[in-house]
């Protein structure tokens, strides 16, 4: 990958994710927001988190592959919750989606997205 | 410019006005703060949305401009409203009058900004091309005089970029720092993000851009200041402050997103 992880002793993660990368080459990829929706457009999972992040990470495995990437040239994501009780089945999803590590990651619970049906949307910076 | 849009297989963004993903080389990046609909009095100007949307980018024209760059070298978009309803009315449609080429978006609704009545604020981050040639590393500007604790727009001129994970109040072994404690928390974010620095061979000086989230601008407001002055020392990057609702645990009040750059 042409990124490095940054770790210290000092400041920890407070789950499985990378405290920082470091871009060592490649070309920087600015992914899109990704929601839950399908290849016509319609909204998957309506009301279930679960299928809709996991329907996010498809998505956004997608644009990585469509850029030349892959899940694992992610340098950091941002994944956007409505709700906080969300965050459990959402963090599960991830951990399936990744099998390891996450990129480095901010979690962050707004008031809604860009449409009310929408329960997680995930961006991301990748080195390509 | 070698910039490529990114379509993925299912063109489904065709018309929203932006790409799925765009990506470039980054010789020169330019990352801008998160602007609002301020005038030059620095209050919002009046009208709503729609004003606030205009006035919002025109002002990201101004630090564009400064950097030699258009709309049209945007590579992504964060705009954060207030109100989804008013922006789908009067705010998306001010915001095409402005960009040509699509770029990489995420769109949010946030419960409040800097002043309860602004409704959108709104950052870029740029491909300015280019070879940074014998440029700092680290051009560090604003377009117009605003008297914040921040720059308008940060340009990179190569170097590698650093992006750190939300930086939160937790100590080593996993426990919340001063829970309930505005300025306690803020501290310990700091201390977290200079360590992360630290370890990857950069300085407070290296950071480009921050993304400050918090549960109450009012009570970051109060505690914020000696804080980010002692850590950055005058040297400020370009920044966004929003309050939004919750963080990845009920205890922190602020989380903290920095990128920096290092050669």
């Amino acid at each position: 990958m042409p990124f490095s992880t940054i770790a210290t002793p000092e400041a920890k993660p407070v789950a499985n994710y990378k405290m920082a990368t470091r871009m060592e080459g490649g070309r920087l990829l600015y992914v899109s927001g990704q929601v839950a929706w399908d290849a016509t457009g319609n909204i998957v999972g309506k009301g279930d988190v679960r299928a809709q992040a996991r329907q996010v990470f498809e998505n956004l495995r997608g644009v990585l592959r469509a850029a030349g990437g892959d899940l694992a040239s992610l340098m950091k994501i941002t994944t956007y919750i409505t709700k906080l009780e969300d965050f459990p089945a959402v963090a599960q999803a991830r951990g399936e989606v990744f099998q390891g590590e996450l990129p480095a990651s901010t979690l962050i619970v707004v008031k809604s997205l860009f449409h009310p049906d929408f329960l997680i949307e995930v961006e991301g910076v990748a080195a390509v | 410019m070698d910039r490529r849009d990114i379509l993925a297989e299912r063109p489904l963004e065709s018309g929203r006005g932006f790409m799925p993903g765009v990506s470039v080389n980054p010789s020169r990046v330019l990352f801008t703060a998160g602007l609002t609909g301020r005038g030059p009095d620095g209050n919002l100007v009046a009208g709503g949305m729609g004003p606030q949307a205009r006035r919002a980018f025109e002002r990201l024209q101004g630090v564009l401009s400064r950097a030699d760059a258009r709309f049209d070298n945007v590579i992504k978009q964060l705009v954060y409203v207030t109100d989804l309803d008013a922006y789908n009315a009067s705010g998306r449609a001010e915001r095409a009058k402005f960009f040509g080429a699509r770029p990489a978006s995420t769109g949010l609704v946030v419960r409040r900004l800097a002043d309860p009545a602004m409704l959108i604020e709104v950052e870029l981050v740029v491909d300015l091309g280019g070879s940074p040639g014998g440029k700092p590393l680290l051009e560090k500007y604003n377009a117009e005089n605003h008297g914040g604790d921040f720059h308008q727009g940060v340009i990179v001129n190569g170097g590698r970029l650093l992006y750190l994970a939300g930086q939160v109040a937790n100590n080593p072994d996993g426990s919340v720092a001063g829970v309930g404690d505005w300025r306690r928390q803020a501290e310990k974010v700091y201390e977290n993000i200079g360590h992360v620095l630290r370890a990857a061979g950069a300085t407070s000086a290296s950071v480009v851009k921050e993304t400050t989230w918090v549960l109450s601008i009012d009570s970051w407001g109060q505690h914020r200041g000696p804080v980010r002055r002692d850590f950055y020392k005058g040297d400020f990057p370009a920044s966004t402050l929003v309050e939004i609702p919750g963080l990845a645990r009920p205890e922190f009040l602020v989380e903290i997103e920095v990128i920096a750059a290092i050669v």
